[in-house]
């Protein structure tokens, strides 16, 4: 967001608990590149600004629940490929929240192209640690031992139809590409509630492109439903001991991983789906 | 850093970088002589005194091939220049024609032709610039010497010129007798160094595009002095080398501590009081040849330089203002 530091901060001093506040002071950070920001715009500030925003959410309209957060490995490389879904994005939001907040990291999220373009929201969440989807930008951060967040069925994820909810659509294969080159463990997440959050009834493609999106959708309801969200993290994937760095420019071998992971993750789905039963909203 | 080098001569000599890059190469004493050359006569130019005859300086216009033969076949020569450095390239973004690019890309051309014949010449040391890498929203933020180069059709003169007066050095690197480097410097955020930045900042409100604050890195003259001091001695060493600066910050901080109240508005009414500035002021600074950097991050990595030259960034940019608090 384009705003000073301080004025982050003293948001953030405003609306978050003084927990909170040094719980977040003590997040290992990412190089400071100069003047308090990564390269790449992340600032510590800013985290605390995202999570005067997230945490309504997180704790009372979503009443994220969280399990098997201890997988997710507290330094070194990493990815979090999780399912996407709900119209709008906000399952990216909770996750980026529930591993600052459980993990004690600051994860990467990996942002389809057109969101840098977005005024404002561009901003704001690379003030957070996001970062453009391109190859260059997650190499870097992974290189430098970050954990990447990456949501493998990318938009078309968020804008599948209801009756589609719960099953993977496509799964692109870049996550594995890059956890192989760098022997890096993919982490599977599930998500449960979010795919049920916004049915949405159409989606205007044409509005979408006139305004730089890859569409506009037309929900069911105006806004998201307070489902709860359950987080459900797999056992990490340790891309290391099955393939080498090099075979990350074999298409087979990074097809198979990456349909690992994908098979992770819905396992997670069904089994997480089975924990819940049909209680959407408690 | 102790290597005995014969000769130095040193292009764009009475800019501030080539000013501060001749007073640190006089200081070592390992460095025989200096051959600065500018455009100024000598008596306008700004040089060091107390030097003796371990510093010449000639005016010669560089855009004018035989001047540069006889420069680098009479003077340097005699010196026994070994290391060329140039620096010099056009800096005000309102000029173009040929005189201009006689200057910014036929000036390199006829040092590395000439430089190849010559017989005392072994190295040539280019200072290139970030604004050849393109940026884009789709592109990495941090920007490695591999990144896509600006060849946007439609560019200015003052882009298109960087970008081939690059890739002229390039081309030859590895073919010719000459070792060659080229350093691709972050913008200089210093007055007299062709900084479009710095005229941004020379006035009452910065306009920014609303929305958008991207991640900015500049250097230091101190910096880019040193970048140039490392390369001109790496003899055996070539390739192209980013030099970032210390300084990597959101625009709206580079205003705020330049202090330079920063206002976001709509692009449109920025291009179009800009364009106006630019027509009534006489100012360099121009958005459009700026849009994208003022809306996508773009922030060199220095890795390579780093590792092969030794290189990293010491000294910050002299800000007017500072906080005390880097955070605030």
């Amino acid at each position: 967001m384009p705003m000073p530091p301080l004025l982050a901060r003293t948001i953030a001093q405003a609306r978050l608990d003084a927990e909170t506040l040094a719980y977040v002071d003590r997040l290992p950070m990412p190089g400071d590149a100069g003047h308090g920001y990564d390269a790449f715009g992340l600032h510590r500030d800013f985290v605390k600004l995202g999570l005067c925003a997230a945490k309504p959410l997180y704790d009372s309209y979503f009443r994220v629940q969280s399990f098997g957060n201890e997988k997710v490995p507290k330094t070194g490389p990493g990815v979090l490929a999780s399912n996407h879904s709900g119209t709008v994005p906000t399952d990216g939001m909770m996750l980026w929240a529930d591993v600052v907040l459980k993990v004690g990291r600051i994860p990467r999220p990996v942002a389809d192209h057109f969101v840098p373009t977005l005024p404002v929201v561009g901003t704001f969440f690379a003030r957070g640690g996001m970062v453009g989807g391109s190859r260059g930008n997650a190499r870097a951060l992974l290189g430098s031992g970050e954990l990447l967040m990456i949501f493998p069925e990318g938009t078309p994820g968020i804008g599948k139809h209801f009756r589609d909810r719960y099953k993977l659509q496509k799964w692109r294969v870049g996550h594995a590409e890059l956890a192989i080159r760098h022997g890096a463990p993919v982490i599977p997440v599930a998500f449960i509630g979010p795919e049920e959050q916004m049915p949405q009834i159409a989606r205007l493609d044409r509005l979408g492109k006139l305004l730089g999106l890859p569409y506009v959708p037309v929900p069911a309801t105006p806004l998201p439903m307070p489902v709860r969200y359950h987080i459900h993290y797999g056992d990490p994937i340790p891309t290391d001991r099955d393939y080498r760095p090099q075979d990350a420019d074999d298409p087979d071998a990074v097809a198979e991983a990456a349909a690992k992971v994908g098979e992770a993750v819905q396992a997670l789905i069904d089994a997480g789906l089975k924990q819940r039963g049909g209680r959407l909203f408690t | 850093m102790s290597v005995y080098i014969q000769g130095v001569m040193v292009t764009g000599a009475t800019t501030p970088i080539g000013e501060r890059l001749i007073r640190r190469l006089l200081e070592d004493e390992g460095i025989e002589s200096v051959l600065a050359v500018g455009l100024e006569p000598e008596d306008e130019a700004p040089l060091p005194q107390g030097y003796g005859d371990r510093l010449t300086y000639v005016s010669v216009d560089l855009g004018r091939s035989r001047r540069v033969r006889n420069l680098l076949f009479g003077v340097a020569k005699e010196l026994g220049v070994e290391v060329v450095i140039h620096t010099s390239m056009h800096r005000d973004a309102k000029d173009s024609g040929g005189r201009v690019h006689a200057q910014n890309v036929d000036a390199l051309r006829s040092l590395l032709d000439l430089g190849e014949r010559h017989p005392t010449i072994r190295r040539l040391v280019f200072k290139s610039h970030a604004e050849v890498y393109q940026v884009k929203h789709d592109l990495p933020i941090l920007v490695t010497e591999d990144h896509p180069l600006n060849m946007t059709s439609g560019s200015p003169q003052w882009i298109r010129d960087r970008v081939e007066a690059d890739l002229t050095a390039c081309a030859r690197m590895g073919l010719s007798s000459l070792e060659i480097a080229v350093l691709r410097c972050a913008e200089v955020l210093a007055p007299g160094c062709g900084s479009q930045i710095w005229d941004w900042l020379d006035a009452s409100v910065a306009l920014r595009p609303v929305g958008f604050d991207p991640m900015t890195n500049v250097l230091s003259v101190d910096d880019a002095v040193l970048a140039l001091e490392l390369a001109a001695k790496a003899f055996g060493v070539q390739g192209v080398f980013n030099i970032p600066g210390k300084d990597t910050l959101p625009l709206s901080s580079i205003s705020r501590q330049w202090g330079v109240p920063g206002m976001p508005v709509p692009g449109v009414l920025a291009s179009a009081f800009y364009r106006t500035r630019r027509r009534l002021r006489g100012h360099d600074f121009s958005y459009g040849m700026n849009l994208r950097r003022f809306h996508f991050c773009s922030v060199l990595d220095g890795t390579r330089a780093r590792q092969v030259l030794g290189f990293e960034p010491q000294t910050p940019v002299d800000w007017p203002i500072t906080t005390g608090d880097p955070a605030g």
